[in-house]
């Protein structure tokens, strides 16, 4: 193998590429994302630590105003804290013209039998999605505890049987060590790391992408003939990789450096309590796994762009892969609730999913060091059978213009090389 | 020798695309690698060039295996293209680079190139943005932006218009009198040979005339010239018989007799001539009339089979 001609090849590929508009865009949007977001936090900044708050709120429907129909006898009167809120009425038509009048959201008729049986009709315009809220709100639930308790308690337990807990999240590794606390706590050790994430996964496809699309269009336009008769198939394919890795690379850098310096740039800027940097872990793995996960799919996207006789049939055969590493992506909504389920290792421990499923679960929970040391031994061996069948095919396709060999064929190739 | 191609097989499958080819390019000559479309003559360049390995046979380019003398082979293929999004110059000096030469003097080179085929203006310009005919003459520059040895044109006439036929051709003419041995493969034999030194023919894959050109032309000339004259004798040496046609008399001759000994003849019996032609042979007729007599002797020994 002649290295000189491998980085020529690595450093036309990346120039080419890092010249793109699709390229620069991309690249750019996590920075300026992350300056709008300090830019607007700073603007804020007095009102950072309600943040976590206004989360909530927004969950919440205390801006509703309740029509209250009481049988029973216990929230008549209505206290004073209260009254603003939540109306008395007389009658159930009564409050019923009130609703209809848009006067309240809903209207609770609390039964003669409450006490016994707890029973209380919520009764809404339209659809029953706003009383199911209600049901659930927290300061719905207030109003009953403080009502039912007034006076005949201590304030303060009072107070705590209606709100019995304000919780704050905190975040431990398994090695004991603080990752953060509150809401900026979970931005940085959930939010920014499961973004980062995505990205990277993303990264090894449009990284990818640029490999079948340069040996798709160097087939097409038939430089390809000229560029083999300089350089040995298998220097055109390692330079491709290691070119195009570069660019991903270099993208995934500008990304995680952003990333880094908007976690800092959080502490200074928004003197956040507390507030923890991106999980090392995350970041270093991250990395292992973009790379080999890159590694791994550019070979065998280079093998199989050779073989389209265009760069549209080219994507079509690589859709293959492309649907192996967006398995992990279709699960994910299992993967919140339980990353390290038996599905979630077993794809790990698959070489064509386990870069997309790894980084997905880095950030959700603890993985098991198996799981990660297995991964990338099994990404690690399937590296160079990759290469052993891409690069028979990215020769053998290199040279066959016009028709796109079929599974036989394919399988022939491989056979025989 | 330059290129030495000793006992050449190729397979694809059950198909032989070369058959036992053996043939040599000697220093500085113009040679013409030429057959119908389908013959074999791209397998066996690419083959040479190290594109394709061999089944059977050796091989050597400038004394060493295919593959080791990249950097001195220039190579213009019939399947060609370019970036199209990559600016012109950009395009030489990397297809200079990927030969071994460095970036800045491929740069230089790329330069006077473009200079040369008058493309100076638009080294800047992407290569999409050229018509075809400055694509072609591109292509072919770009196929000797390194200074190589040897140069292989495949098809270099394939889809130009006069006007860039001759441009063409005197590239070449230049080249070779740089003294770069340039080997020429078309199928438009009528084209090449009036540029070639020796030649080979091949059909099917298999080698069907060989040799210095002047030679197979001589070979192959028909026993017959075209007198145009008032009256002839019927008495010349060397002469079979005279026929009369449309004003002239067609000779035909006894085997290797020269014209030239007739002509003599016929000046010294001073006969009152106004024409005496040797009729040219294009060579396309020559390997037409070679492939249809092996046809035919093949036919033959298959029909006794």
């Amino acid at each position: 193998m002649d290295w000189r001609k491998v980085w020529v090849v690595a450093r036309h590929e990346y120039l080419h590429s890092v010249r793109r508009p699709g390229f620069i865009i991309m690249t750019a949007i996590v920075p300026l994302f992350g300056i709008l977001v300090l830019f607007v936090g700073t603007f804020f900044a007095g009102q950072a630590s309600r943040l976590g708050d206004f989360f909530v709120e927004q969950f919440d429907s205390t801006s509703q105003r309740i029509g209250v129909v009481d049988r029973s006898g216990y929230f008549t009167p209505i206290l004073p804290e209260y009254r603003e809120r939540f109306l008395l009425y007389e009658g159930e038509s009564e409050a019923e013209t009130a609703l209809l009048a848009e006067e309240v959201t809903t209207v609770l008729v609390i039964g003669e039998d409450y006490l016994e049986t707890g029973r209380v009709v919520a009764v809404t315009k339209g659809s029953g999605f706003g009383s199911a809220a209600v049901s659930d709100s927290g300061s719905v639930r207030g109003f009953f505890v403080d009502h039912l308790l007034a006076g005949q308690v201590d304030p303060a337990l009072q107070r705590r049987a209606a709100n019995p807990m304000s919780v704050e999240p905190r975040v431990v590794s398994s090695r004991g060590e603080s990752q953060g606390e509150g809401a900026w706590g979970f931005v940085f050790t959930f939010v920014v790391p499961y973004v980062l994430s995505i990205f990277l996964v993303m990264t090894i496809f449009i990284s990818s992408g640029y490999l079948l699309q340069s040996v798709a269009e160097e087939k097409e336009s038939r430089v390809v003939e000229i560029v083999v008769s300089s350089v040995r198939p298998i220097e055109l394919m390692s330079g491709k990789v290691i070119g195009l890795g570069a660019v991903g690379l270099t993208q995934v850098m500008v990304w995680m450096l952003s990333a880094v310096g908007f976690s800092s740039g959080a502490v200074a800027l928004l003197a956040v309590v507390g507030a923890a940097s991106i999980p090392a872990r995350v970041l270093i793995l991250g990395v292992v796994y973009y790379l080999l996960g890159y590694t791994l799919y550019a070979i065998l996207m280079a093998g199989v762009g050779a073989l389209g006789a265009t760069s549209q049939e080219s994507q079509q055969l690589a859709g293959i892969f492309s649907m192996f590493a967006a398995v992990p992506y279709m699960i994910s909504g299992f993967l919140f609730a339980n990353p390290n389920a038996l599905l979630a290792r077993i794809l790990s421990f698959f070489p064509l999913t386990a870069p997309t499923m790894m980084m997905l679960r880095l950030p959700l929970a603890e993985v098991p060091w198996i799981d990660v040391a297995g991964s990338i031994i099994l990404l690690l061996l399937s590296i160079p059978v990759a290469l052993w069948a891409g690069g028979k095919l990215f020769r053998v396709g290199l040279l066959i213009y016009g028709k796109r060999p079929t599974l036989k064929e394919i399988w022939l190739i491989l056979r025989e090389g | 020798m330059i290129i030495q191609v000793q006992d050449l097989v190729k397979r694809y499958g059950d198909f032989v695309a070369v058959d036992h080819l053996s043939f040599d390019v000697a220093p500085g000559e113009i040679f013409g690698l030429l057959g119908p479309n389908g013959a074999g003559k791209t397998t066996t360049i690419r083959v040479i060039m190290d594109i394709l390995a061999p089944d059977e046979g050796e091989v050597t380019v400038l004394g060493q295996p295919p593959g080791r003398a990249k950097g001195q082979v220039g190579y213009l293929p019939e399947e060609r293209g370019l970036y199209r999004n990559l600016k012109v110059l950009d395009t030489l000096v990397y297809l200079a680079e990927l030969k071994g030469t460095p970036r800045g003097e491929a740069r230089e080179r790329g330069t006077a190139l473009l200079e040369r085929i008058r493309l100076e203006e638009w080294a800047d310009r992407k290569v999409k943005d050229l018509s075809q005919g400055m694509q072609q003459r591109l292509q072919l520059v770009a196929a000797v932006i390194h200074d190589p040895e040897v140069l292989f044109l495949d098809e270099p006439f394939q889809g130009l218009d006069p006007v860039n036929v001759e441009r063409v051709k005197s590239l070449i003419a230049e080249w070779h009198q740089a003294g770069k041995t340039i080997v020429l493969s078309s199928h438009r034999m009528n084209l090449v040979e009036v540029l070639c030194d020796r030649v080979l023919l091949i059909n099917r894959g298999r080698s069907v005339l060989y040799g210095p050109l002047a030679q197979i032309k001589q070979a192959h000339a028909p026993h017959s010239i075209r007198v145009h004259a008032a009256d002839l004798p019927l008495d010349l040496p060397g002469v079979i018989q005279v026929q009369p046609d449309d004003g002239a008399f067609n000779l035909t001759l006894v085997e290797g007799v020269d014209p030239k000994g007739v002509l003599r003849e016929l000046l010294d019996r001073d006969v009152d001539l106004r024409a005496f032609e040797v009729a040219p042979v294009p060579l396309e007729d020559i390997f037409l009339a070679v492939v249809q007599d092996e046809d035919e002797s093949e036919e033959g020994v298959n029909g006794l089979a």
